[in-house]
């Protein structure tokens, strides 16, 4: 680890400051020079943002300075960040587009302030990814937050709206509550406000400290958990979804339902590699004896997440099974997800647990290649924002559906947005490239091979069952528990696949005679057609992701490939 | 790497294609009556970048100029890596990762990789695959003009062109299976081309479940491939610094003891005939092949006569080191090949509808190449590659000249419902009578050498004295390795080999082996002989049923029956001046037994000792052209200048006759004793499934669905509800972590 002067902490946070400057730019060139594309600026901004080096580092290596420490994770994490950024913009801008026509034109600069308003959020978020110290993390996650409120409230000003951003606030302000509360917990056991000192006091063998420290544990923990599970919409703070998506424009809900989710996987990461450290927290207690306290965190953490996946997965999936609105629709499917997303962390827990107290290294482990619930998790990321981007982007892409036409003296009905399942009725002979992407990118979500989205729940299963797997199955044992936790993945992927295929069958096997208009701009189209390109690529050739997502699962969380072997996995 | 390497050659091949059948399905509609352009495009290109690989590889094999440099040539072009699975032989044990034995190392996991290959035996079929497929796409534009699926069927044959041309590039079992599956879906898609007829449906569906049988024969090669040598690349491949031996790569080919032989062997062996058999329409999988006329003339020229059904030849020629060991499994081709020869000639005698003369003939061919390829000498693979060439050029010429007369004929094809039509289409007339000429092995056109050579193959194998050749003791000292392991089943594959090398101090042989004995051999040369006059006399038969007699054309016709337009009448003249030339020049120069030599395939040192010098035998060939005579003079005798819907020759066969007429109840017994089973069984199936699973299924599915309204039910839309119930969870999940805690 290298400390390094202050100068150089601002060098580390190149990318988030690039991108605060193009917020700047954009809002007061929107406000005062009459920026019309600012998306264009937009896309500069994150392009130059991505050119700051650094974002690609080897597992292992750590740059620290000050409250911030950029590993391979917070790499991960930034690159992934930007690329969506550059998605959204594009949606962003097609929605313009897209709303002027039933809204009438929008405020001159309300663009600029959404693009801009992004940019912040992108900033927060990639700080979220480095941050190394409690301040900046609440920061980053306000930073994610406030500008969101912003963004739902431009948005639109019809009473739906309105509701969807206040609901929003509240909601968000609740969360946020209970998050500072557990922060507080959590600099209680380390009197700092470093998540380094605090992992130190938590692994500590002193047994008055980890004594101290295990009394706060399960409020810390179930605090920080509810800031987690708003920001991924998972239970018990998931309620907001449904309401939230359908009341705001497709743009916003691709921006929720990507954005706050890597917010809450990167803080869930971040706390729990409190319990060990991440790799080089294992080589530098190199003794591996990690105190009581961070096992007992460790546990706590697998057993709630254990728990809340299930819960979420399920609740998630039957109430879109319900749903004839689309972006209702895909607000519960996004809570689905985030429960998919759970299984992986708990399954990195538990794998963390069983190291947890262990030499390290040890001769009794060996290197196997397990896969890792972190890796999984990331992996499972990355393919989940590609194929909602694109949804959202191919939603935003098809705007409006052509009225019902009856030739006649009556005037033509205005035209309709297109906001239910039914209208997408025949999609494929009417604009069949739309139909096909959003085909895609659906079975991706569900799961279906080879595309990307089953690799990554096939990586959270294995994840899954890798836990203990050499242990013997005793009812009740964290074999059976995850055994079980895999099994109503795959039933909640079977569920999931019915609403899902329910869109594709109206797009391909239902007629209408109504096209649809297509007038989501050029924006949304690019943004659509890329996503098409990285799922196909992703398809083709997991690899690259798949080892990007091991290489920053291996720097934050314990070393998984240590796990499969006989020895290792007997249950403390 | 320059732009004109053959590695870029290589991948331009498939590549071409691809692009133009990609193209034909994007803009295929706007095109309209252009449609065939990128399609046609892109083939030309793969043919003419074929024809430069093919100079290439030829200059790589005469190396310094010496002329009998016979190294093996290969060129492994690896693309790019599509999957691996790691510690792929779990449970093996210490046989993963160790290495077997210095500078040599066994895989330890699982990869696929998308690797090319060019050799000798590549290089040849791709430019067969590519010229003929090049002429087959430029006749249809005649043929398919005004068809509503144009671009369509271009597409298709420019896809399979795409395919195949990966297919016999493809350097490992995996790359092949993928293709040989993809073949498969082309075929079926073009015999379905006509979906809306009933019968092309029909036969499309028959096609590909037949091909399912053999397919499933090499899925299970495969898999017993892999745990016996623990990789499916052809080729040698690096892990660090250590050699992993490919199942043909040079290091084993060079190893004495690098295949496996007894029981595992031949069981591999036995199923990659088994997937040749349902590719290449060999007996008792040949009968998806007459009924796949239905499709476009064209297609079945390309498809089902000169270039996919020969995968079965291709398949078995480059696993040539695996047959070498298993005599049983060798006798079994031959012994198939040749049976399938004589039995699809003989029904071949009685057909009445041209096009399937003509499958029955591909079929009784192909039967011939089998009969050459289980010799497993040099002189029988490569007389039955070279066989596989003089075909695909004149079987092409044959099918695109009946579809000529099915195009003027208003698309009938019942040779019984027209006649003379010499002075109705000359051009066709004169290029069939050549393609007829070289069907019947009448010298000197082209099928007269190859299938020469087959015979001398055939006859070196039952009188092994005659022929100077060494081969009987060829098979004594190649099969039995030592302890050069791959995988563990490979181990107890080789224990068992050991176990009999101790006892009875002789190979281990299976029982299948006591085929492999001269007596068979006379045999199988023998049918073969007579099988050569039989195709001479169905060959002619069709040629003076059609050509001769007095000129009487179908109603369907219409008032004015003419010849084909050019663009279907040049492609014709180009093959027919192949079937003259093509056998002439390349036995005289022995080239293309010289070139093929090279394939690293071919230069195990079991198939390099049975090489014979070149000689032509004249006494086999005036027996093959004396039966090919008679054949001839039969069907003078029956059908020279008569009506062709006079009373036919079969009269006179009796109850032979009508057990050809039937095809030998073929069709009848598969319905009998497979269909119409399986049919009830899938009956019995449905209704279990409709009222059992469905109705259980049905009530699962409503337990979601019952659970999600009462789900729904709690999204009040209340945002105090929603705050107060987030709380309360989170309060539920602090006092359930605080209960662990309790002292």
């Amino acid at each position: 680890m290298t400390t390094q002067t202050s100068l150089s902490t601002f060098l580390l946070a190149g990318p988030e400051i690039t991108l605060v400057i193009a917020a700047l730019v954009i809002f007061l060139w929107g406000a005062f020079g009459g920026l019309r594309q600012g998306w264009l600026v937009a896309l500069a901004g994150i392009a130059a943002a991505a050119c700051w080096p650094g974002l690609a580092l080897v597992p292992g290596e750590l740059v620290a300075s000050g409250p911030l420490s950029i590993d391979a994770f917070a790499a991960f994490i930034r690159g992934m960040v930007l690329a969506a950024g550059a998605g959204l913009c594009l949606v962003q801008a097609g929605d313009h587009f897209r709303s002027a026509v039933t809204h009438g034109p929008v405020r001159r600069d309300a663009s600029t302030c959404e693009e801009a308003g992004t940019f912040l959020l992108l900033a927060g978020l990639s700080l979220v990814a480095s941050a190394n110290d409690l301040v900046l993390l609440l920061a980053g996650l306000e930073l994610v937050s406030i500008p969101t409120y912003i963004l739902l409230a431009l948005k639109r000003t019809d009473a739906r709206g309105q509701e969807a951003s206040i609901k929003y606030f509240f909601l968000s302000l609740v969360a946020s509550a209970l998050f500072l509360y557990g922060m507080a917990c959590l600099y209680g056991i380390g009197g700092s406000t470093s998540l380094a000192e605090i992992g130190a006091r938590l692994r500590s063998p002193d047994a008055r400290i980890s004594d101290t420290a295990t009394v706060l544990l399960p409020v810390a923990l179930g605090m920080v958990l509810a800031g987690a599970a708003f920001r991924l919409a998972a239970v018990p703070m998931h309620f907001y979804a449904p309401d939230v998506y359908e009341g705001t424009g497709p743009a916003n809900a691709a921006l929720l339902s990507t954005l706050p989710k890597v917010a809450g996987v990167v803080v869930l990461l971040r706390l729990l590699s409190l319990g060990t450290g991440g790799t080089l927290g294992m080589m530098a207690l190199n003794q591996g004896v990690a105190g009581p306290a961070a096992a007992a965190w460790l546990t706590f953490f697998w057993q709630t997440l254990a728990v809340l996946a299930a819960l979420t997965m399920t609740v998630g999936n039957l109430m879109a099974l319900m749903q004839t609105n689309l972006r209702r629709l895909l607000a519960c499917s996004s809570i689905a997800h985030a429960g998919y997303l759970l299984v992986g962390v708990a399954a990195a827990a538990a794998a963390d647990a069983t190291l947890a107290g262990r030499p390290f290294p040890s001769p009794d482990t060996a290197w196997t290649g397990a896969l890792g619930g972190t890796t999984a998790t990331l992996f499972y990321l990355a393919t989940y924002i590609t194929a909602t981007i694109g949804v959202f982007a191919a939603i935003t892409y098809l705007g409006h559906r052509w009225p019902e036409w009856t030739s006649g003296p009556a005037p033509q009905p205005p035209r309709q947005e297109v906001t239910s399942v039914d209208d997408l009725d025949g999609l494929s002979s009417t604009n069949p490239v739309a139909a096909f992407s959003l085909a895609v990118f659906l079975l991706s979500l569900a799961g279906i091979p080879p595309l990307p989205g089953f690799w990554g729940k096939l990586s959270l299963a294995m994840a899954a069952l890798e836990v203990d797997w050499t242990a013997r199955a005793t009812p009740g044992s964290r074999r059976v528990i995850f055994l079980s936790l895999a099994v109503v993945l795959v039933l909640n992927a079977a569920i999931a696949a019915a609403y899902y295929l329910r869109i594709v069958a109206a797009m391909y096997f239902r007629s209408t005679k109504r096209g649809v208009q297509a007038d989501g701009g050029i924006g949304a189209g690019v943004a659509m057609l890329a996503a098409l390109g990285l799922v196909a690529l992703f398809t083709i050739q997991p690899r690259p992701l798949l080892s990007a997502s091991s290489r920053a699962g291996e720097s934050i969380s314990a070393p998984h490939a240590l796990l499969a072997t006989p020895q290792a996995s007997t249950t403390p | 790497m320059s732009p004109f390497s053959p590695t870029t050659l290589l991948v331009l091949v498939p590549l071409l294609p691809l692009l133009g059948a990609i193209c034909t399905i994007l803009l295929g509609r706007r095109l309209g009556a252009r449609g065939h352009l990128p399609a046609v495009a892109g083939i030309a290109g793969a043919a003419l970048v074929a024809g430069l690989l093919l100079v290439s590889t030829v200059n790589d094999v005469r190396g310094d100029g010496n002329g009998q440099a016979t190294r093996p040539v290969e060129i492994i072009a690896e693309l790019w890596q599509w999957a691996t699975v790691d510690d792929a032989h779990a449970g093996g044990g210490d046989a993963a990762g160790t290495p077997v034995a210095p500078g040599i190392s066994a895989l330890d996991s699982f990869s696929a990789t998308v690797t090319l290959r060019c050799d000798p035996l590549t290089s040849t079929l791709l430019v067969i695959i590519t010229g003929v497929g090049l002429l087959v796409a430029i006749y249809s534009i005649g043929y398919m003009h005004d068809d509503p699926g144009y671009p369509r069927f271009f597409a298709l044959v420019a896809m399979f062109v795409f395919s195949m041309s990966m297919l016999v590039a493809a350097s490992n079992f995996l790359l092949v299976y993928v293709f040989w599956e993809a073949v498969g879906a082309c075929s079926y898609l073009l015999i379905g081309f006509w979906f809306t007829r009933p019968e092309a449906a029909r036969a499309a569906k028959k096609a590909f479940l037949v091909n399912r049988v053999g397919d499933f024969g090499l899925a299970i090669a495969t898999f017993l491939l892999w745990m016996t040598y623990g990789t499916l690349d052809f080729h040698d491949t690096w892990a660090g610094d250590t050699v992993v031996q490919g199942i043909l790569g040079h290091t084993r080919l060079a190893d004495a003891e690098g295949f496996v032989g007894g029981a595992v062997g031949t069981a591999i062996c036995l199923l990659i005939l088994l997937a040749a058999c349902g590719k290449s329409a060999q007996l008792p999988l040949h009968v998806w092949l007459p009924d796949a006329m239905e499709g476009p003339t064209p297609a079945s020229a390309l498809i089902h006569a000169a270039t996919m059904v020969t995968a079965g030849i291709y398949l078995i020629t480059r696993s040539a080191p695996l047959f070498v060991g298993c005599p049983g499994a060798l006798a079994m081709v031959s012994i198939v090949g040749a049976t399938t020869a004589l039995v699809a000639a003989g029904i071949a005698t009685v057909q009445n509808d041209l096009k399937r003369v003509l499958a029955y003939s591909t079929i009784s061919q192909l039967g011939y190449m089998f009969a050459s390829l289980g010799t497993g000498s040099m002189l029988g693979f490569t007389a039955a590659i070279f066989h596989l060439v003089t075909h695909a050029f004149f079987k092409a010429l044959l099918f695109l000249g009946a579809g000529s007369v099915m195009h003027s004929m208003g698309g009938v094809i019942d040779m019984r419902r027209f006649g003379g039509l010499r002075q109705v289409m000359p051009v066709t007339a004169a290029t069939f009578l050549i393609g007829a000429c070289a069907l019947a092995g009448l010298p000197p056109f082209a099928g007269f050498f190859s299938k020469d050579e087959i015979l001398a193959a055939l006859h070196a194998k039952a009188h092994p004295d005659q022929h100077h050749s060494d081969h009987a003791d060829a098979h004594a000292a190649d099969q039995i390795a030592p302890n050069r392991l791959a995988t563990p089943f490979r181990q107890a594959a080789f224990a068992s080999n050991r176990t009999a090398l101790e006892s009875d101090a002789g190979l281990e042989r299976v029982g299948l082996d006591a085929l492999d004995h001269p007596s068979t051999w006379q045999t199988l040369f023998w049918m073969s002989l007579f099988t050569a006059g039989l195709t001479a006399f169905y060959t002619f038969r069709a040629v003076f049923m059609t050509f001769t007699g007095p000129k009487r054309v179908p109603t369907e016709a219409g008032h004015h029956p003419h010849e084909s337009p050019t663009v279907m009448t040049v492609p014709l003249m180009i093959l027919a001046g192949l079937s003259l030339l093509a056998g002439w020049v390349l036995f005289a120069t022995g080239g293309l037994a010289w070139f093929l030599a090279a394939t690293p395939s071919l230069t195990a040192p079991a198939i390099v000792r049975t090489a014979v010098t070149h000689a032509f035998h004249v006494d086999l060939a005036v027996q093959g052209s004396l039966a090919a005579a008679i054949g001839i003079a039969i069907a003078a005798i029956g059908h020279l200048g008569k009506r062709s819907d006079s009373p036919q020759m079969e009269r006179f066969l009796g109850p032979l006759g009508t057990l050809l007429e039937n095809k030998f109840y073929f069709d009848a017994i598969y319905k009998a004793l497979i269909v119409r089973p399986l049919e009830g069984l899938s009956l019995l199936s449905a209704l279990i499934d409709r009222n059992l699973v469905d109705g259980t299924v049905d009530a699962v599915a409503r337990v979601p669905l019952s659970w999600g309204a009462v789900v729904r039910r709690l999204q009040s839309g209340l945002v105090q509800r929603y705050a107060l119930a987030g709380v309360v969870g989170v309060l539920a999940i602090v006092l359930a972590l605080a209960w662990q805690l309790r002292p």
